[in-house]
């Protein structure tokens, strides 16, 4: 199986990704749709580092698992301001939150 | 371990928590701020060995420390770009000292300011795509936790959600760019990917890959479909924190752009920088007509930012070596400009306390000193001839006519007369003869906040007035990245 199957597969994550941003009012689940881009973007680089068939690049595993490191710091910082948002508005909807700032 | 500067203020970032214990002991502030303000100044000086390594031709190091193998690679360009940031950085350094001397935990401000500057310095220099994404993030985290800082809550917590959103998005994009690019090329250095790519033809997967880049930067250079966070997360920013992010930190995304664009990106040129000339325009028009409608001054400096990203991508999308000076010459005159510009505005709302320009009426004959350096900073905007901006206005204006694109040189031109109006309408106001409440009985800003602005101000003149030096750098840093594939083939 090469690796077109797998980057069919990565674009579509990307695409729910995208849709869960555009689409979601909470606030949580925007971030799981963030976690959900990111993700597709590692399964991009595991899938393309078996270029040479019957070798495996470590450089691509290597920048997956910083890049789960980066990502879990992005999540820290958006969980912390999420519940910096639920203490001053008492609500996770990111349009309630427009209105109640007025 | 990497280059000297930026080891200096990796250092001084990992040690800036000691600093912080010990203003909280001291019960002063200003110690943690002073002690930003002197590493930052430390890293500007220690570039001027690396400029010396980077004019006789050292270019690249790879730096190899146990199991972590990284790749640096520092030409004009990059030294260039990280003397505009350090620059930038010392004067907001300088400014936060008095402007966040009232709040309680500015040690921890001043910590994630110098991760975010070296975030910024790291990216410039980082010799592949790997090493650019790892400083990229550094930049991105500390400066979403930055725009929430702001006194007073309100909606700098809502801004600063949507900037991460955006941006978060936009990282994942780049990582999706960037992996595309490794599948094809199965290196990530820009010298390797410019022998992979520079002389071959154009497959499906290049073009994707280009799409998906351009996307993933444009988000953090604002280009104009994707502009949405800007004008939220630089109006609800302290002020020296909306300075640094209109000044350099968007610029850092047309720095990628560009070196992508003339490694990885060579055989599809033709078709991509045409792309980037038609977003180009429409960003700028975006960014000149939306301030017309803003009541607000820091959200009307944070839509001209569009409008000045809208010129940098013209300059690029040229392409030739007079256009990317243009480019590189403007960024480092809109660090001036804006940074100038966004510190007085801070200074004025730091003491009158309102952002409505309507409240700003009469200031002049109040605060004289932040008034004319405004003045200066908004004619420099506009393009003034005797000031910085014109210079490098004119110089992507004569590229764009040296290139046939006349079209493209008239929609620059317009576009600076476009901006004059709203720019000439804060100064209107400023000038008032009638004072409003809000300025009655203020007086001008502490000196330490006059202090960088001044020498901003001063700098936009001298540099507008004597262009020769930056030019010359702008010019050899454009010449170094253009001829990057013939140094790697020799």
């Amino acid at each position: 199986m090469g690796p077109s199957y797998y980057l069919a597969f990565v674009f579509a994550l990307w695409a729910v990704g995208i849709y869960c941003l555009a689409t979601k009012r909470n606030m949580l689940r925007m971030i799981f749709g963030l976690e959900i881009m990111i993700n597709a973007a590692n399964l991009s680089f595991i899938s393309l580092a078996t270029g040479v068939p019957g070798f495996v690049d470590p450089l691509a595993h290597s920048i997956v698992i910083v890049s789960i490191g980066l990502s879990g710091g992005v999540s820290a910082v958006a969980i912390t301001l999420v519940v910096y948002a639920y203490r001053q508005y008492g609500t996770l909807d990111i349009r309630e939150l427009k209105r109640l700032r007025g | 371990m990497f280059a000297l500067p930026l080891d200096l203020l990796l250092l001084f970032t990992a040690l800036s928590p000691l600093a912080g214990i010990l203003a909280a002991r001291m019960r002063r502030n200003a110690i943690s701020g002073v002690y930003s303000a002197a590493a930052l100044a430390a890293a500007a000086v220690s570039i001027y060995p690396v400029y010396q390594g980077a004019s006789a031709g050292a270019v690249s190091s790879i730096v190899n420390v146990g199991a972590f193998t990284s790749y640096m690679r520092v030409d004009m360009l990059a030294v260039a770009m990280s003397a505009v940031f350090l620059m930038l950085g010392v004067a907001a350094a300088v400014y936060s000292i008095s402007y966040m001397s009232k709040e309680r935990s500015s040690p921890l401000y001043y910590s994630l300011l110098l991760s975010m500057i070296s975030g910024m310095v790291g990216v410039v220099y980082s010799g592949d795509l790997f090493t650019l994404f790892v400083f990229w993030e550094m930049m991105c985290i500390s400066s979403y936790v930055l725009v929430a800082f702001s006194r007073g809550g309100g909606d700098s917590v809502e801004a600063a959600f949507k900037y991460l959103v955006m941006s978060g998005a936009g990282s994942a994009t780049i990582l999706l760019g960037i992996s595309l690019l490794y599948g094809m090329s199965g290196t990530l250095s820009f010298e390797g990917l410019a022998l992979a790519f520079g002389r071959s033809e154009p497959s499906l997967w290049i073009y994707v890959a280009s799409i998906v880049s351009l996307i993933g930067f444009g988000v953090k250079a604002a280009v104009v479909p994707l502009h949405t966070w800007l004008p939220d997360a630089h109006s609800a920013a302290p002020s020296p924190i909306s300075a640094l992010l209109s000044g350099v930190v968007i610029e850092v995304g047309i720095y990628a752009l560009c070196r992508l664009c003339f490694t990885a990106f060579l055989p599809v040129q033709p078709q991509w920088l045409p792309i980037v000339m038609v977003l180009s325009v429409v960003t700028m028009v975006v960014g000149n007509v939306m301030p017309l409608l803003q009541g607000d001054v820091k959200r009307l400096l944070a839509y001209s930012s569009i409008g000045h990203m809208g010129y940098m991508l013209a300059g690029l999308s040229i392409g030739t070596q007079l256009a990317l000076t243009g480019t590189f010459l403007h960024i480092f005159n809109h660090a001036l400009m804006k940074g100038a510009a966004f510190l007085c505005v801070g200074a004025i709302i730091y003491r009158i306390g309102s952002r409505q320009i309507g409240d700003m009426s009469g200031i002049a004959r109040r605060m004289p000193i932040t008034a004319t350096a405004l003045a200066i900073s908004l004619f420099a905007l506009i393009g003034m001839p005797p000031l910085n901006g014109f210079i490098s206005e004119l110089t992507i204006v004569t590229a764009a006519f040296q290139s046939d694109l006349v079209w493209l040189g008239i929609a620059v031109i317009l576009n600076s007369v476009l901006s004059a109006s709203y720019y000439l309408r804060v100064i209107r106001v400023m000038l008032q003869p009638t004072a409003s409440e809000a300025v009655q009985g203020t007086k001008d800003a502490p000196w330490l906040m006059l202090l960088p602005i001044c020498a901003l101000v001063g700098m936009i003149v001298i540099f507008g007035l004597w262009p020769d030096p930056v030019m010359d750098l702008m010019q050899r840093s454009a010449a170094g990245l253009i001829t990057l594939l013939s140094q790697v083939t020799g």
